[in-house]
């Protein structure tokens, strides 16, 4: 059976024009997606059924025994953390978000390791954003910006922006100006009409620049700024200010880089100081496909897109100090659930080495490098391959992803509520 | 079977004409009913102002962009800040609150269904994610077509039943409930950084004015025998002199409904300014209340504003990016690819400025020198004008001629000669606030016939009973008490259950969401017809497949059927 | 009146403590107060011996006494508007936040957010302060508004940011971009500095160390004789990627080539 406009779940692209070929129980073929989507709709890693370490090793037990086990973990916590959630549902993300108010938690995002210092960055100076189909079709100058969405999001070019048919753009390349922004030279960078080659940890200086030129301020800026050559930062000013449209992408080598969200920052105060010439937009690549949608999810719930800490009952909100990384790393957490991300590969060492000293339980269809570090792992659907839901593209568009095939495993929503209703019988009691 | 009686119940039920009676209501299965019987919880009044729930007709609650507001506010998450506590959840949040926030605080008003003023069609599967979080009112989307590509092409060919057959299918395909037209036109054209400044200027590369896109709209929308009219936020929201742009565009507005108005304009205080710069802004209420009083087929609403930080949000874009450019505060925008715009900013509604008090003195100007109160609603564009907590200051404010002296005194020199505030005598009576709040909002979103908005037998058992006896107040000197009857309800009853007590959220809550199934002909379906659809694939990054809000996001959806004369 | 209050052993040391409650003013009605350790409410008494000595009509006379572990101590001194806090060793995050009046005194160092939306009083902390110190909150557009924070050692990156008013004087180095968003008040470093006031409205910034990376949009006007300090400094204006109104005074630029410090001061990770 093939099974047409499937969503992709991999990337926050969510590219929802694949066409999957699935027989039974199995995805046997992918077409239209990259090779990150077939690697993960086909891929499989799954876990059979939830494990308990023991002191010789993994052992099997049934699900009610690790949800029991879970609640009572988190019950007993003085300091939980419940942290992941990208690669999961709207309908799971929310329930966590319920059992964080219930237990008194701290619940974090992937946001943390990747576009966290872009949501600072906007909670200073607002998003001058749009749609993805707004920068397809009118769009006659893109940037890419620390990024190199060649192979991080292979599709980005092809369906919104360098190679894509627009209305007012019927001839991608030609019509479109492409300047490649980083310290290095990537495959993106090939294709670029113009590429600035940034010296490491410079951002900063060459945004601050690029906004003085635009308010012709450039005149006092020094022949080269980190790196780059004053004239080309003119040259590059004045592609943005005669543009029609205009759209900066940018990436982790923005927001990890020195000076972290006040790059991004300015940035979009960049952004600002050019739609007071022409229509300029700027928006984050966002990594984990439904990534976006955990920050929608928390905001609605608690009026904060990540790192929300109930401790007191309130919400309160501060990056830095109520971030998974930064309660892992201080040793404060005493229990974490970890669901639909894997800290093991993605946290600073630290931060991952706490997870192994305390009890931590990872609810994920695969073994990942968080495995090792747990004491309890349960096994569910994946979202967007045996289960549907919400998930929300990095533009903010909501797409439900698709069930592609039956599952055996149970969703992740569903293990959820019944954590959730077991804290309350034991709370209750 | 449940059944509940309230008794002693002082009614005002302006669409059955009951002013002041004291009765029982009785409740069964969520409706009202003639009877009860003995066996039926008794809730006593004790001789209380009630009235059937509120109902807020325009305002900013759910959806990509008022999350957007949250997402970037922090700094106001922190005020009202509450822990969870019984049936009630964590709620934050003042000005842009979360949804449970939203929630709480407008059933402890005594509100009951809202509206939300815009959804962008694209992003409305977030819109109803909102909904259910919101769950102690019943909700309705007014759904965005001011720059919708397929309709300005039917415009431009004059095509209008193809522009009804547009809509028909988006408002079924997105489970929204009505037309909502936002700066007809200005929204597609700041997808290239310009607006339009009148309602002749042409939208670029579409060749289309606002003012056709308005009369089609109208048309279409009678076609397709919607219970709301169309919603319009006119051109020129903000701008000194913009009233001419608002009485120009009623002009055009036909009498062709005779059940309710065939133009619902929104926020009306925006769009009734005199002068030509900030310098020199006067207001030009009288000619806008002067034109409504002429006109029965438009209904208009304030859009108050009160002094104090908010947030605006619009699907106005371009008005935004104006009002950043004179705030210097942070600004958001979100167009929306072949729909319409978006943007936010947040603003400080000050006493001490004089386009601050001028714009105050408008709103208020536009409800009293209005006749009819049905056609001229209490809302503060929630949370544009002020969030909606400041609902009861205004019912206040209409009701007492002396609080309206006292915060005039406190406003800065020239406030009174460049607005009639200072003038008018009038003060609103219980009645006329009923209308404003519930009575004409039910009319004028064609939901009283969905048992909304009063207390007819069979009717939806939303009431709404406040703490205080209305012949025992005068408001005009006991203002003071008005405000607080109305900022908390003894009880807030929806569909037959007690959902709020004093303030306190009592149960968990489970709401409703109306929307509209315009039933059209198969060879007029633009689902059929293959030029629409090779566009939407085409220019949308969304298939059509996956465009449409599945039946699972409206867990208690009730559609409203109508069927189109086309 | 004298309040002393010394740290317990606790079961789980690591565990934050939530401590808005230890102000001077709150101690005038008895030491009955309650914070939270973790997410559970605690009497004070549960995690503290409490020494009471004297007594006093108002709280400008009390004065409040930390002593043993008490780095994760948050909070303490939020809100207040009178009295003396004197803490023996090291403070958590976010002490006298809001601060209108009176005097905290750290004998060791300090952690993040120290003083953070200070509104007055003085803050003196004798060890190093970790990164945000004197700045301000997520997205609000004011800082520190009133008040002075002198701190004798190290500050991290982001000090000051968003200053608005008050003064902070710094005897260390600062990490990267002190005085961003400054938009008012003084900030007084006599150590190094990276990349100092960007995006700087208004304000003055000194610096008497070594400053890496000064910003391309800073202006040179001119140079100014500082007759107190007998020193010359180089005077900026900027930022002119904004509205360039602030002023920088350096007295030792050094941009070529120089590479950011390492920054091996305490403090959370800059998410």
């Amino acid at each position: 059976m093939i099974i047409k406009d499937v969503v992709c779940p991999f990337c926050g692209c969510l590219c929802d024009d694949l066409d999957v070929e699935v027989d039974g129980q199995k995805i046997i073929k992918v077409q239209n997606g990259c090779t990150l989507a077939e690697a993960t709709l086909t891929g499989n890693n799954r876990l059979p059924a939830p494990i308990r370490r023991t002191a010789n090793g993994w052992e099997e037990i049934s699900y009610d025994d690790a949800i029991r086990e879970t609640a009572d973990i988190l019950c007993a916590a003085d300091r939980p953390l419940l942290y992941g959630w990208s690669s999961t549902h709207g309908e799971a993300q929310s329930i966590g978000v319920h059992i964080a108010e219930l237990i008194g938690a701290v619940i974090d995002n992937t946001s943390v390791v990747c576009h966290g210092p872009s949501i600072l960055a906007i909670q200073e100076v607002g998003h001058p954003g749009c749609t993805l189909g707004q920068v397809k079709n009118r769009a006659d100058v893109i940037v890419y910006w620390g990024c190199n969405p060649t192979e991080a999001h292979p599709r980005h070019m092809s369906r919104y922006t360098t190679f894509a048919t627009g209305f007012f753009v019927p001839e991608a390349q030609k019509d479109r100006t492409v300047i490649v922004v980083d310290t290095r030279r990537t495959e993106s960078a090939e294709i670029a009409d113009e590429f600035i080659r940034i010296e490491r940890g410079g951002d900063y200086e060459v945004l601050s620049a690029l906004r003085a030129i635009v308010r012709g301020k450039g005149s006092i800026l020094p022949r080269e700024i980190a790196g780059v050559a004053r004239e080309q930062l003119f040259r590059v000013a004045e592609i943005c200010m005669k543009a029609k449209f205009g759209a900066i992408f940018f990436g982790l080598g923005l927001t990890m880089s020195n000076g972290k969200y006040k790059n991004v920052r300015n940035a979009i105060e960049l952004t600002d100081e050019l739609n007071r010439h022409t229509k300029f937009t700027i928006s984050p690549l966002r990594g984990h496909g439904n990534v976006y949608g955990s920050n929608e999810v928390f905001t609605w719930i608690t009026g904060y897109p990540y790192a929300v800490d109930f401790a007191r009952g309130i919400a309160f909100y501060n990056p830095g100090e109520t971030t998974a990384v930064d309660i892992l790393r201080w040793g404060e957490c005493d229990a974490a659930l970890i669901v639909a991300s894997d800290p093991g590969a993605h946290f600073p060492h630290a931060a991952a080495a706490h997870l192994a000293k305390i009890p931590t339980i990872l609810i994920d269809p695969h073994r990942t490098a968080t495995t090792p570090l747990c004491r309890l792992q349960i096994p569910c659907t994946m979202a967007g391959i045996d289960a549907e839901g919400t998930a929300y593209r990095m533009d903010g568009v909501p797409i439900r992803y698709k069930k592609l095939i039956e599952s055996l495993y149970p969703d992740d929503a569903d293990l959820l509520r019944r954590i959730h209703d077991r804290i309350r019988e034991v709370q209750g009691a | 079977m449940t059944e509940l009686l309230v008794k002693n119940a002082c009614v005002i039920d302006p669409l059955n004409r009951i002013l002041m009676e004291v009765m029982d209501i009785p409740v069964r299965d969520g409706r009202i009913v003639e009877s009860v019987s003995a066996g039926a919880d008794i809730i006593d009044a004790k001789g209380c102002l009630t009235l059937p729930g509120g109902i807020d007709s325009h305002s900013h609650v759910c959806g990509t962009k008022v999350n957007f507001g949250r997402y970037m506010s922090p700094e106001d998450m922190r005020a009202g800040r509450t822990a969870r506590r019984g049936k009630m959840h964590v709620t934050s949040g003042y000005y842009v609150p979360t949804t449970y926030g939203n929630s709480y605080r407008y059933s402890a008003m005594g509100y009951t269904t809202v509206l939300e003023g815009a959804m962008a069609p694209l992003e409305a599967r977030h819109t109803h994610e909102e909904f259910t979080a919101t769950p102690h009112q019943d909700m309705l989307a007014n759904t965005l077509f001011d720059g919708n590509w397929a309709i300005m092409e039917a415009v431009r060919a004059k095509d209008v039943k193809k522009a009804a057959a547009i809509v028909a299918w988006t408002l079924s395909a997105v489970k929204g409930y009505s037309i909502k037209l936002t700066n007809p036109g200005g929204t597609e054209a700041w997808g290239w950084g310009e607006d339009v400044s009148s309602i002749h200027d042409a939208v670029p590369n579409f060749n289309v004015t606002p003012a056709e896109i308005i009369t089609t709209m109208i048309e279409a929308n009678e076609l397709l025998h919607l219970p709301h009219s169309v919603h319009l936020h006119c051109n020129n929201l903000g701008k000194p002199g913009n009233y001419r742009t608002t009485l120009e565009t009623f002009d055009l507005v036909p009498d062709t409904n005779n059940g309710r108005q065939t133009l619902y304009a929104t926020h009306v205080q925006f769009h009734a300014y005199g002068g030509t710069t900030w310098r020199d802004i006067s207001s030009k209420a009288e000619e806008i209340a002067r034109a409504v009083n002429a006109k029965p087929q438009i209904v208009m609403d304030m859009g108050q504003i009160m002094f104090g930080r908010t947030m605006t949000m619009t699907a106005d874009g371009p008005m935004e990016f104006n009002l950043y450019c004179l705030h210097h505060n942070k600004w958001s925008n979100h167009d929306v690819e072949l729909e319409t715009g978006s943007g936010i900013i947040p603003v400080l509604y000050s006493k001490k400025s004089l386009v601050n008090c001028v714009m105050w003195a408008i709103g208020l100007e536009l409800a009293l020198l209005t006749k009819n109160p049905f056609q001229c609603l209490l809302e503060t564009d929630n949370p544009n004008g002020a969030p909606f907590v400041k609902y009861p200051e205004i019912i206040g404010l209409l009701m007492s001629k002396r609080y309206r002296d006292e915060e005039c005194a406190t406003l800065v020199d020239g406030t009174e000669q460049r607005t009639a505030i200072c003038a008018l005598d009038r003060e609103m009576d219980w009645n006329e606030i009923a209308i404003m709040t519930r009575a004409g909002q039910a009319k004028a979103l064609g939901i009283a016939a969905e048992g909304k908005g009063h207390f007819s037998k069979g009717a939806e058992a939303d009431i709404a009973i406040y703490p205080i006896r209305c012949r025992d107040v005068d408001p005009a000197t006991e203002y003071r008490k008005v405000i607080e009857a109305f900022r908390k309800t003894m009880y807030t009853i929806k569909r037959g259950r007690v959902v709020a007590r004093e303030g306190d959220i009592i149960v968990e809550g489970a709401n409703s969401t109306f929307w509209v199934n315009p039933v059209v002909p198969d060879d007029l379906n633009v689902a059929n017809d293959p030029e629409f659809v090779k566009k939407f694939e085409e220019y949308y990054t969304v298939r059509m497949g996956n465009y449409p809000v599945q039946d699972v996001y409206l867990p208690r959806g009730k559609c409203i059927r109508t069927k189109a004369a086309l | 009146m004298r309040v002393i209050l010394e740290t317990k052993e606790r079961k789980k040391p690591f565990l934050p403590i939530e401590a808005e409650t230890i102000i001077p003013s709150n101690f005038l009605k008895g030491p009955e107060l309650t914070v939270y350790e973790g997410n559970k409410e605690r009497l004070l008494s549960d995690l503290f011996t409490i020494v009471v000595e004297g007594t006093a009509v108002s709280p400008d006379k009390v004065e409040v006494v930390l002593k043993g572990d008490t780095a994760r101590i948050k909070r303490v001194g939020e809100y207040m508007a009178t009295g003396t806090i004197r803490i023996q060793g090291d403070i958590g995050m976010h002490c006298g936040n809001f601060m209108s009046g009176g005097v905290i005194e750290i004998g060791g160092n300090a952690d993040a957010w120290l003083g953070r939306e200070m509104l007055g009083g003085s803050i003196i902390c004798h060890g190093n302060a970790g990164h945000y110190c004197a700045s301000g909150y997520r997205g609000e557009k004011h800082g520190m508004r009133g008040g002075r924070v002198e701190v004798m050692g190290n500050a991290g990156d982001f000090c000051s940011e968003y200053l608005t008013g008050g003064e902070v004087h710094i005897h260390g180095n600062c990490g990267d971009m002190a005085g961003v968003e400054m938009k008012g008040g003084q900030l007084i470093i006599e150590g190094d500095a990276t990349r100092p006031c960007g995006n700087m409205k208004d304000g003055m910034c000194m610096i008497f160390g070594t400053v890496h990376r000064i910003l391309p949009t800073f202006e040179k006007i001119d140079t100014k004789k500082l007759p107190d300090r007998n020193v010359t400094v180089t005077v900026y204006k900027g930022d002119v990627a904004n509205r360039g109104k602030g002023t920088l005074m350096i007295q030792k630029p050094h941009n070529e080539g120089d590479q950011h410090p390492a920054n091996t001061l305490p403090g959370p990770a800059t998410t």
